[in-house]
């Protein structure tokens, strides 16, 4: 059994008192206690078109039910940005695609991924910018 | 201009045999990818019953296409409760026990709506969330 962690922090002045989150979580599989054993590992892609891609395959994860996915624009102009959604389609806000948000540069994200349908990604630029992602599986 | 910070570290030591894994990353939260930060957010806790189906946590009442973004926590101990997180009709993953998520949500339309379904059956589950904001209209008085 692997054990594997993350730690959320989250601080902001939007309020009149600071706001602080704090969070450690092992990622476990499903109503276990055991820890996930699998990983995708680390990967990196460039992308210089438009066009949505797929990046994580739910082939490779079918039917497991407590993935996690990591992903991050690891460009620095916030003009470039990845819109993530989980469908086949990724390339605009209005498609039928469940567009889930989108990456600036330097954005992250860690969200549970049930592996029932691929998620795609799709730039909005065709100037280079890179994607790295990791998925944890069961 | 408000400034918001989120930052992730991901380690372990034996999920790859003989590379250690160690992930970090920082990001500060900005209007639509502008140079202005967000100004908006919203923060609470509550419990989640199984018997209430699922429920809407945030509804998509913001400028469709923008930049905002969800923190959801499952503050269960029983690990066989879980959350199910959907963004209208996707499920989008199940949260367990003390897992937390951190999604960008760009409310692509007015079905978009973020929600949220304890699991199993008889499952009380407390959780916490915060959501951060570009823009947002409060809902229309009944």
């Amino acid at each position: 059994m692997a054990t594997t962690n993350a730690t959320i922090s989250v601080g902001s002045d939007i309020m009149s008192y600071p706001v602080r989150i704090n969070k450690t979580m092992t990622m476990k599989k499903f109503q276990s206690c055991h820890g996930l054993e699998e990983t995708s590992g680390l990967r990196t892609k460039k992308f210089t078109v438009t066009t949505e891609t797929v990046v994580v395959e739910q082939d490779e994860f079918t039917s497991t039910k407590a993935c996690k996915v990591y992903m991050r624009n690891t460009g620095s102009d916030k003009a470039h940005y990845f819109y993530v959604a989980k469908h086949a389609s990724a390339a605009a806000a209005t498609t039928d695609a469940e567009v889930i948000g989108k990456l600036y540069g330097g954005d992250w994200m860690l969200i549970p991924y049930l592996a029932d349908v691929n998620i795609t990604v799709a730039s909005s630029s065709t100037d280079p910018v890179v994607l790295e992602y990791m998925v944890f599986a069961e | 201009m408000a400034t918001t910070t989120a930052s992730v570290a991901i380690s372990s030591s034996d999920l790859q045999p003989g590379n250690r894994l160690s992930i970090n990353a920082s990001s500060t939260l900005m209007q639509t990818g502008l140079t202005t930060g967000l100004e908006l957010m919203e923060m609470g806790k509550g419990k989640l019953t199984e018997a209430s189906a699922a429920d809407a946590l945030h509804e998509s009442l913001g400028t469709a296409d923008t930049a905002n973004w969800v923190y959801i926590c499952n503050n269960a101990t029983d690990d066989t409760h879980y959350i199910k997180v959907g963004i209208h009709e996707t499920i989008i993953g199940n949260l367990g026990a003390g897992d937390w998520m951190w999604m960008p949500w760009n409310m692509s339309d007015g079905d978009a709506e973020i929600n949220i379904e304890a699991e199993p059956t008889g499952a009380t589950i407390p959780y916490e969330y915060a959501i951060f904001k570009s823009t947002y209209t409060l809902p229309a008085k009944t």
